[in-house]
């Protein structure tokens, strides 16, 4: 594991408009690291989770990723970047009438021919990677079925399963078990921080106790500023309390 | 909206008022309170054609003739539909702003490419089939080609557009995430994109299929065969027995195309046509795998259309027709502006026709529409007692041939017939144009009806509200924005379509433009067709301009 970081944010403010949705952003991960993004709704998560994948651009300062500033890319050069970025949305952008196993090959996308994306389309193609990436969350028998016939559980899976057919370096999932039970939350965590160790894993989370439980380094976003970014073990209840203050 | 809504006259109101006094101004050019308009010596005829109905000509000939005629109908609207489909689908995908937006990512690019697609396809589509058809019969003569390109390229350039807007309306997170994760964008719009919206564009061209049918009977007139040119040959010659069992033929034709369409929207959970570029979830109770088995049926279906007419495809690029062209684009050059004085009580005349038309299409597509619906007689929701009632069931039925009948039979042989009747004029061309119309719009009020939400109206009825006020509070308001929507959709159709009654002599610059047409004045024809087109566009401005003002309130 190298200590040259992953990712980095130099000095990045974004403004949509007249709004400024992230202030003065510096921050690096190294690889292998599992960071969590805390913070109350329009703290400025998931806008920092889109600016990290390569969707949104800064207004001001520089985003990196591999030791490549993102937005100075050619597109080509810029894809295969984000190929090694892997995001879990929190609206899971799925395509509903498709079955699963296309929602989970489009993990594949990156690297199949337009061709092969095609065929995949009418005859499944790579059916054993995807069964395995399903078996790994746990519904492989929906393999077939109709992605909006799914519960929203089971939806957030195949989401995660694309992902891991996708095997970037990095993953980034937005408030992946908002919308989830206690136990599937337990569960889904389990199976972000479980599949590799020297993959990095960027979530943001409204659950404290689960950032605490399930990450090494916390980062406290207000109001589209960094309130703290300290290991996990050195998050007092104080810089909670603070953090999600009126 | 910027302007705070007043409280007593809302935009709706307001532009029912202009309507009002459109409709009012053009009953005033067309004649009426200022010279008799019907002709008396007219009905004798007139009932002649009428009693015609009960006692068609059903001898072994005819109908075989009428087979022949119904088939080779059948056949141009399958190859139209095919072509029109094809041509949309491709062109749809390139006027659509995702596709230049997120897949070629042309930002600064895109408002060229995008909108000059755009604008190059209003053209094809401003200019009726009519029109299409008598200038490729000049070019290559007559052939079966020619009904199947003058359906084939408006169509195209129609339902492109509609293509795109689906496109674009179409949710794209999940394009952006796959375009966001490395993929290539092209790969992931047909990943993504393309299955999403798969189901209405197929319900919509279920629903071209149906005009494709209306279409290929009336060119028909311009001597393509098929019935049209049957129906027109029996009434110029006065044989009213063989005239309507050529009707019935077209009635039946129109009939099972649409309930077989209707049926297979209604499955696809794509009911109208409006829904389709609304975000209604849709309700789908049909497999993928099933709709994929339609598709050898489909390709068997053109394959078998294309073999009955025989379209002699190498007059395409034949010499001939190129010399021909050639000879066209030559002397339709420079433009003849002479006769441009003309135009302008011209053009009155035809607005005038086409709002006269679509006021008479709406208040009977109106009048017609709620006994047509299935939706009281099979809920009973309006028959509470629940006591069967054969009265609504005999009023359906009626309700329904008389719509079917009205679009079956394309508007200018309604013109023909009203001529009968009324003297020469935009009155008849208004009436028939207004007959054909009123069939089409009565079955689409008809739809929205049927797929009215039902649970409001159960809720009003159980708090004990008698009918009349269910009627007035849960499915008038309910449908009423639909219905304004419809008819503004059908006027713009309207505007276009006043060539074809122009064909037989109803007035307005349909009857300047065929006329032109077929005397090969293209110097002046190119005038006439450029007045035409501005003022197409400008009645499509003024009915957007309405249906977003209307929706806004």
């Amino acid at each position: 594991m190298s200590s040259d970081p992953i990712i980095s944010v130099d000095r990045v403010t974004l403004q949509f408009g007249q709004f400024t949705a992230l202030t003065d952003i510096s921050l690096h991960i190294v690889a292998g690291e599992r960071v969590a993004l805390v913070g109350s709704s329009g703290a400025g998560k998931s806008t920092l989770i889109r600016l990290l994948n390569g969707t949104l651009e800064p207004t001001r300062g520089e985003v990196q990723a591999f030791g490549q500033k993102l937005h100075q890319l050619k597109p080509k050069h810029h894809r295969q970047i984000q190929r090694q970025i892997g995001t879990i949305y929190q609206q899971l952008h799925l395509v509903d009438n498709l079955r699963v196993i296309h929602n989970v090959n489009a993990g594949h996308l990156g690297h199949w021919s337009f061709l092969k994306a095609l065929i995949s389309l009418i005859v499944p193609l790579d059916v054993a990677t995807a069964t395995q990436a399903l078996a790994q969350v746990g519904i492989p028998e929906k393999l077939y079925d109709r992605t909006d016939r799914l519960s929203g559980g089971q939806q957030q899976r195949v989401a995660i399963a694309r992902v891991l057919v996708q095997n970037p370096m990095v993953i980034l999932a937005d408030e992946p078990i908002s919308s989830l039970d206690r136990e599937l939350s337990r569960e889904v965590m389990e199976i972000l921080c479980n599949c590799q160790s020297s993959r990095t894993l960027i979530v943001s989370l409204h659950d404290v106790d689960v950032a605490l439980r399930y990450c090494d380094r916390m980062i406290g976003l207000r109001r589209g500023r960094i309130l703290f970014d300290a290991p996990s073990t050195a998050v007092s209840s104080e810089m909670i309390a603070d953090l999600y203050r009126l | 909206m910027s302007r705070p809504a007043s409280r007593f006259i809302s935009p709706s109101l307001q532009w029912g008022m202009i309507g009002l006094i459109a409709i009012a101004l053009s009953l005033w050019q067309a004649g009426l309170f200022r010279q008799t308009v019907v002709n008396f010596n007219g009905f004798p005829l007139l009932w002649r054609f009428v009693a015609a109905s009960v006692h068609p000509d059903l001898s072994y000939d005819l109908l075989a003739t009428t087979l022949q005629a119904s088939l080779v109908t059948l056949a141009y609207a399958v190859c139209g539909t095919f072509l029109s489909v094809t041509i949309g689908a491709i062109a749809g995908v390139f006027c659509s702003e995702v596709w230049w937006l997120e897949v070629l990512r042309a930002k600064r690019l895109r408002y060229f490419g995008f909108h000059s697609v755009r604008a190059i396809l209003a053209f094809p589509r401003a200019i009726h089939e009519l029109i299409w058809g008598l200038f490729f019969l000049n070019i290559w003569g007559l052939d079966p080609l020619v009904a199947v390109a003058a359906i084939a390229i408006p169509f195209g350039a129609i339902t492109a557009k509609v293509f795109s807007e689906i496109l674009d309306e179409t949710p794209r997170q999940p394009l952006l995430a796959l375009i966001n994760s490395g993929v290539a964008p092209i790969t992931a719009f047909f990943y993504t994109l393309l299955p999403q919206a798969f189901l209405n564009l197929l319900s919509y061209s279920f629903y071209r299929f149906e005009c494709s049918i209306r279409s290929a009977a009336v060119l028909g007139i311009i001597g393509a065969g098929g019935l049209g040119y049957e129906i027109l040959l029996s009434l110029q010659s006065l044989r009213y027995e063989q005239l309507w069992t050529f009707f019935y033929a077209l009635l039946i034709l129109n009939g099972g195309v649409d309930i077989a369409s209707a049926t297979l929207r209604n499955q696809l959970g794509c009911a109208s046509r409006i829904d389709l570029n609304s975000h209604r979830p849709t309700k789908r109770n049909i497999s993928n795998s099933r709709i994929f088995s339609l598709f050898p049926i489909a390709i068997a279906g053109v394959a078998l259309s294309f073999w009955y007419i025989q379209p002699d495809l190498s007059k395409i690029g034949s010499p001939r027709s190129q010399q021909l062209l050639h000879q066209i684009v030559q002397t339709s050059l420079p433009p003849n502006f002479t006769g441009i004085a003309e135009l302008i009580p011209l053009s009155v005349e035809t607005v005038a026709m086409s709002v006269l038309a679509i006021a008479i299409a709406a208040s009977g597509g109106l009048l017609l529409a709620f006994p047509a619906a299935q939706i009281f007689l099979l809920s009973g929701l309006l028959n509470r007692r629940g006591n069967a009632n054969l009265f609504p069931l005999v009023l359906l039925v009626i309700a329904r041939i008389v719509l079917l009948l009205c679009r079956a039979i394309p508007a200018p042989i309604w013109a023909l017939v009203v001529l009968y009747v009324l003297f020469p004029g935009i009155l008849p061309g208004a009436i028939g144009l207004g007959l054909h119309n009123l069939g089409i719009l009565g079955r689409l009020f008809a739809e929205v009806i049927e797929n009215l939400e039902q649970p409001p109206l159960k809720a009003l009825s159980a708090g004990g509200t008698p009918n009349s006020l269910v009627f007035l509070y849960g499915v008038l308001p309910a449908t009423m924005p639909r219905f304004l929507a419809y008819t503004l959709y059908r006027w713009e159709v309207c505007m276009r379509e006043t060539v074809i009654v122009g064909l037989v002599g109803a007035g307005g610059l349909g009857r300047l433009l065929t006329e032109q047409l077929s005397s090969f004045d293209y110097q002046s024809l190119i005038v006439t067709l450029g007045a035409f087109l501005v003022l197409t566009f400008l009645v499509d401005w003024i009915s957007g301009r309405v249906r977003r003002s209307l929706r806004a309130s």
